[in-house]
């Protein structure tokens, strides 16, 4: 009995019973609307017809199933979004180097990573992809830019972060700089690090997505918008719309998973003290 | 007293420099840029980089078009941060009520905040569909509503947060006093949370901007600045895209100043 009542108040009960939760209100205006509606899958269908057709193996082009549709485009994107999401991890990680080594370089561009952060990039996709000329390298650099300055800007405060003495304690062994950075700047920056990355994969996700509804071609967004428009099967808009969530709250878990896999215990709890930055 | 006007004189020659720097770097990119040096380097030509004197040469031809655009952004951002902070701190409210259920409830929600933008603005499209006759104001309620839970989500966690974390043994104090859970409530977690309605908003009053900028691109009716830019590349008019984006790039900085400017006036003293 005493079992069952802590399993029944456990954390993951309580979460579970929130996702029921959402899952009715969900069916409820699913039926609501289905009972007013000519077209409800249009609108608010139900989840299991949405888990049919990922299941169904009715082709609804002339060679794919919706799931094949998702998957094959989904795989463009993501690539992209994973290329663009690296070079930006990169591009941070050595600005924010950088700026902690130089004074100038910090106070040079320190004023711009603040502006970028209030500037709406997404909506500079258009225009990236019209001086780019190229849907591929559009979406790589789109994602980069995302990424790279909440990677900078936590990174940055993670170098700074550090403890004055233990820098002084570093330099009075004589320690070179290289050491400096190797054996103590970088590691304890870590925790702040992936708090960037964290912001920041989501993030890389939807700005290849958005990309993609902007020009024809392959990939999530183009079919999100074919699909909107009635060009093919409305279920693999609903596909799409879930998939590209699971896929964006995964990404954010991942970069969890890989934070534990590379630093021990006692570094992520200084890690609930990163800035934030602004996500979307 | 000499050492004090030295210690001085180097700190304006901190701030001096702090502000230089980044304005020749500023002025080098415009320089650059004016002179199609920048085009080489990134590979552009004046067509689709136009130089910065015609883009502002565009935005002052159009003002009152412009205006009218920036008005329909503004109220949807607005609008939705309005609606999305008051949802996100009555949630935190509810939270710190039942906590069991609520902390579940709050983790649920911020799951929320990794679910692109592209997947909810369509589907809230479809939604109001029925709410009006006028294609204006439903799309600007569905562009509202995305806005909105966007900034939910920053809020209810951040302002959690505050209800939660107060300063040790305050709440021990108030139990001391005999204090009830309302006067708990307001006199202690409601201006400790303060300070975190500010964090939260610091997130989502950049986020609301480009929420509004992208659910303007599903939206129904043709209207706003991210639409504009939008339309305008697909017309090939990149000079008035352009002068749209550096409106909304404007349109970005001035919320962001005038919430640092309210939370300096509100928060003085406090931090």
């Amino acid at each position: 009995m005493e079992k069952v009542k802590k399993a029944l108040t456990s954390n993951k009960m309580v979460t579970f019973v929130w996702v029921l939760g959402l899952i009715g209100v969900w069916e409820i205006g699913a039926t609501v609307i289905a009972q007013s509606k000519r077209t409800p899958e249009n609108v608010l269908p139900h989840l299991y017809q949405i888990l049919d057709s990922v299941f169904s193996d009715k082709l609804i082009n002339s060679t794919q199933t919706a799931l094949q549709v998702v998957l094959s485009n989904a795989g463009i994107t993501l690539i992209r979004a994973l290329i663009g999401f690296l070079i930006g991890i990169a591009i941070g990680f050595i600005l924010a180097f950088f700026m902690s080594m130089f004074k100038l370089v910090e106070k040079t561009f320190f004023p711009y990573l603040m502006i970028i952060q209030m500037i709406p990039i997404l909506g500079m996709a258009p225009i990236i992809l019209a001086v780019t000329k190229n849907i591929d390298s559009s979406r790589i650099v789109i994602a980069a830019i995302l990424t790279f300055y909440p990677v900078a800007t936590n990174t940055l405060a993670g170098f700074k972060a550090v403890e004055k003495e233990k820098r002084e304690l570093m330099y009075s062994i004589s320690a070179t700089n290289f050491q400096i950075y190797s054996k103590l700047m970088v590691p304890s920056c870590m925790p702040y690090f992936f708090t960037g990355l964290k912001i920041a994969a989501p993030m890389a996700i939807t700005a290849s997505i958005l990309v993609d509804t902007l020009q024809g071609g392959g990939g999530l967004g183009t079919m999100l918008s074919q699909s909107l428009k009635h060009a093919m099967s409305i279920y693999v808009f609903w596909q799409i719309v879930f998939f590209s969530a699971i896929i964006g709250i995964l990404s954010y878990y991942l970069m969890v998973v890989i934070e534990k896999l590379l630093s021990p215990y006692k570094r992520i709890k200084k890690a609930k003290k990163g800035v934030s930055v602004v996500g979307d | 007293m000499w050492l004090e006007t030295k210690k001085k004189i180097r700190i304006t020659k901190q701030s001096v420099t702090t502000i230089l720097y980044p304005v020749l770097f500023g002025v080098l990119v415009a320089v650059l840029w004016q002179t199609q040096v920048l085009h080489k380097m990134i590979g552009a030509d004046t067509f689709t980089l136009p130089l910065p004197g015609r883009i502002f040469a565009i935005i002052s031809d159009n003002a009152p078009e412009i205006m009218l655009n920036v008005r329909a952004t503004v109220i949807v951002a607005l609008g939705g941060l309005v609606l999305g902070s008051l949802l996100g701190y009555l949630l935190a409210i509810l939270a710190t009520m039942f906590p069991k259920w609520g902390v579940g409830g709050l983790t649920v929600v911020s799951a929320f905040n990794a679910i692109p933008i592209i997947a909810i603005a369509p589907i809230l499209n479809n939604l109001t569909k029925d709410f009006s006759k006028d294609p204006n104001t439903r799309s600007m309620l569905a562009k509202m509503l995305v806005v909105m839970i966007m900034c939910t989500v920053s809020m209810s966690i951040n302002a959690y947060r505050g209800f939660t974390e107060l300063k040790p043994f305050s709440l021990d104090l108030m139990t001391s006093y005999a204090a009830s859970k309302t006067t708990v409530f307001f006199k202690l977690r409601v201006p400790n949370s303060i300070p975190y309605m500010f964090t939260a908003l610091r997130v989502s009053v950049p986020g609301s901007v480009i929420s509004a900028l992208v659910s303007e691109y599903f939206a129904e009716y043709i209207i706003g600045v991210g639409r504009q830019i939008r339309e305008n590349i697909v017309l090939a008019q990149y000079a008035t895209a352009w002068a749209y984006i550096t409106v909304a790039c404007a349109i970005g900085i001035i919320l962001y100043v005038v919430l640092l400017i309210v939370e300096g006036i509100l928060l003085k003293g406090r931090r």
